[in-house]
């Protein structure tokens, strides 16, 4: 391109100094971008480490109330040998796991079947409508559905779901008062789903037409095409609008901290449906909520250990796709 | 094997009652590759030696088309064409681009019937049935096709083969069950020495011209009747077009194809027969020879000697 741009002069890359030096740039910047990266890394570890290190493997694990030991963080005596570090997060990591886990699951399933209606049996009409009304879905900010849970969501919950029964039941341990794992549930899947289907709808669209036609030549019938070649050509882009999905689920924090009750709390699965009526609290509202107290150093260290503990979710998380990804690639268009 | 069956209709003097079952029973339709089992198979290729093929009625229309024309929101892209597709025979449709000889060719598959802007008007006959008797997915397996860009499946080139053999019934055949047809089409196909080792390699990571191989077999794999090329070679180099030739030359024993080319060379090595088409017309049908030395049109004339198009 360049050389043909260039006409008969055909300089070559590496005699062009201005080829050079825009590769220099260029280099440097992405490079300083990823130094950038690692030293945040790196920062927020060490950052973190007095709470690590003072928890041990412990730190990860489950013991005592939660907000009683973040309290007791908060309130540590001024001089830094008295500290108070002892924590333990499980009830926030179980709950950023039920909470994402449900969140993603369920939206990959609605995503890929509204893409698929969208891309194959909508009208070209309401496709066309669909279109910016989903991107726009996508960008609406998170407090407004965190508004919505407050007014609307979490008062249906509490009237139409929870009787009095169920709040007696567990009334010696926790309140129930719809702020919950199901309202997080269900906005935080609202939220995330407009992203995913305006992935996989792209990609669907990118799928060649001769291959649906392809597999109807053999005899396939419409929907077996869809299923067997165009879905299972898109699947290395549902991994990625889900990987996408899970690293919002796991950043969100303020709508989360308003519709869930805001308490560390692990939610118990053998209460059966009540699972989903109890409140909880994920890593990122934790960190949203102890925002007043970071100037006690010690309660800052905690939390810079639960920003690293997502740093490291979410890095592991786009390995893990990444992964995933290319095994699903691998009979895609430029394999090799 | 339409040629197998059609045999047996010239011999019996009837319809073989394995016709009037698939007219009755569409929504279970007995497949292709059982029929191929039937034990006369062995001496009806011997019968048919005595008849002198050079009499063109002895060679049975396995397709035929009436008084066939496909319109495109109300636009006529194919005008009353009858075109009969004769067993054991090449038929290739000539023309200048946009004469509606793609349109014909996709509308024996009803792959026409995609378009949501397209309709039908004629009857399309497929062994004498009237193909809107049959499910469009049973249709298409009789009658395949292979596309002007080869279009691999993204899965291994095993998984490519038998992928219409595991879209055909509801339950699944396991991969010995199908080793044997994956192996056999791909050998018919002129492409099993050099994918022989690496079964389970991505069919995408082929050469262009072994992909469009790859499709050929993957469309024998299914055991078609008739086989529908549309410009298959267009996007191959000369030495790919030539080895996809010489399987045409080969297959069209067994099956009964035609051809869609806009390269006329290629239509005079290959064809048979030849039908050209102008604005959606059928303007001449007869043999490769009389097509290309004596064109009765004078369109056909213009085309074939290269006055335009």
């Amino acid at each position: 391109m360049e050389a043909a741009s260039l006409g008969t002069k055909a300089v070559s890359k590496e005699e062009d100094p201005t080829n050079r030096r825009v590769e220099l740039m260029l280099g440097v910047l992405a490079s300083s971008i990823l130094l950038f990266i690692a030293g945040m890394v790196i920062f927020t570890f060490f950052k973190g480490l007095p709470s690590f290190a003072a928890n041990g493997l412990s730190w990860f694990g489950a013991g005592g109330n939660v907000d009683e030991q973040l309290g007791a963080i908060f309130n540590s005596p001024a001089a830094p040998a008295d500290y108070v570090y002892e924590f333990h997060a499980w009830p926030l990591i179980w709950s950023t796991v039920v909470i994402s886990g449900l969140s993603v699951t369920i939206a990959t399933f609605l995503s890929v079947f509204s893409a698929i209606f969208i891309v194959e049996f909508a009208p070209v009409s309401l496709e066309k409508l669909l279109d910016p009304v989903i991107k726009f879905l996508a960008a609406v900010p998170s407090v407004v559905y965190g508004l919505l849970g407050i007014l609307v969501v979490i008062p249906f919950i509490n009237d139409n779901l929870i009787n009095e029964e169920m709040r007696s039941s567990v009334a010696y341990v926790i309140q129930l008062d719809g702020s919950s794992v199901l309202a997080g549930v269900l906005i935080l899947t609202f939220m995330i789903l407009p992203i995913m289907v305006a992935l996989i709808v792209d990609s669907l669209r990118a799928v060649p037409r001769v291959w649906k036609e392809g597999a109807l030549a053999l005899g396939a019938n419409r929907w077996r095409a869809l299923v067997t070649v165009s879905l299972r050509a898109v699947r290395p882009a549902i991994v990625a609008a889900a990987v996408l999905a899970t690293a919002r689920a796991l950043g969100e924090a303020i709508m989360l901290a308003m519709v869930t009750g805001s308490i560390g709390f692990a939610p118990n699965p053998l209460d059966g449906l009540l699972f989903f009526l109890e409140p909880s609290r994920t890593l990122s509202a934790t960190i949203l909520d102890g925002e007043e107290g970071l100037s006690v150093e010690p309660f800052g260290q905690t939390m810079y250990a639960i920003g690293f503990l997502l740093i490291l979710s979410c890095a592991l998380l786009s390995f893990a796709g990444w992964a995933v990804r290319n095994r699903l690639s691998r009979y895609g268009i430029g394999a090799k | 094997m339409g040629v197998v069956d059609e045999q047996e209709n010239l011999t019996n003097g009837s319809v073989p009652p394995l016709r009037q079952i698939q007219v009755e029973g569409r929504t279970a339709p007995i497949s292709v590759a059982e029929r191929v089992e039937v034990p006369e198979f062995v001496d009806q290729q011997a019968e048919y030696e005595e008849f002198d093929d050079t009499q063109p009625e002895w060679f049975e229309q396995i397709m035929r088309t009436e008084s066939l024309s496909i319109s495109f929101a109300g636009k006529k892209a194919v005008k009353e064409v009858s075109l009969p597709v004769n067993a054991g025979e090449v038929l290739a449709l000539i023309g200048p681009s946009g004469c509606g000889k793609t349109t014909l060719l996709r509308s024996l598959n009803k792959l026409v019937d995609l378009t949501p802007t397209a309709s039908r008007e004629g009857r399309i006959l497929l062994d004498g049935t009237d193909t809107d008797l049959y499910d469009d997915t049973y249709l298409r397996r009789r009658v395949g096709m292979l596309f002007q860009q080869p279009n691999p499946f993204p899965m291994s080139i095993f998984d490519n083969i038998a992928y219409g053999l595991r879209e055909r019934g509801s339950k699944k055949p396991r991969k010995k069950e199908l080793e044997p047809v994956v192996v056999e089409s791909l050998k018919r196909a002129g492409l099993w020495d050099e994918v022989k080792d690496n079964l389970n390699h991505p069919a995408l990571s082929l050469s262009g011209g072994q992909q469009q191989r790859l499709c050929i077999a993957r469309s024998l794999a299914v055991a078609p009747e008739v086989l529908l090329l549309d410009e298959p070679c267009s996007a191959l180099d000369p030495i790919s077009t030539t080895i996809i030739e010489e399987t045409i030359v080969e297959l069209k024993e067994d099956i009964a194809i035609v051809i869609v080319t806009h390269n006329l060379q290629q239509a005079e090595r290959v064809a048979d027969r030849v039908a050209f088409m102008y604005l959606g017309d059928l303007v001449e049908y007869g043999t490769a020879e009389q097509v290309f030395k004596a064109p009765k049109a004078e369109r056909t004339k213009d085309y074939v000697r290269g006055d335009f198009g």
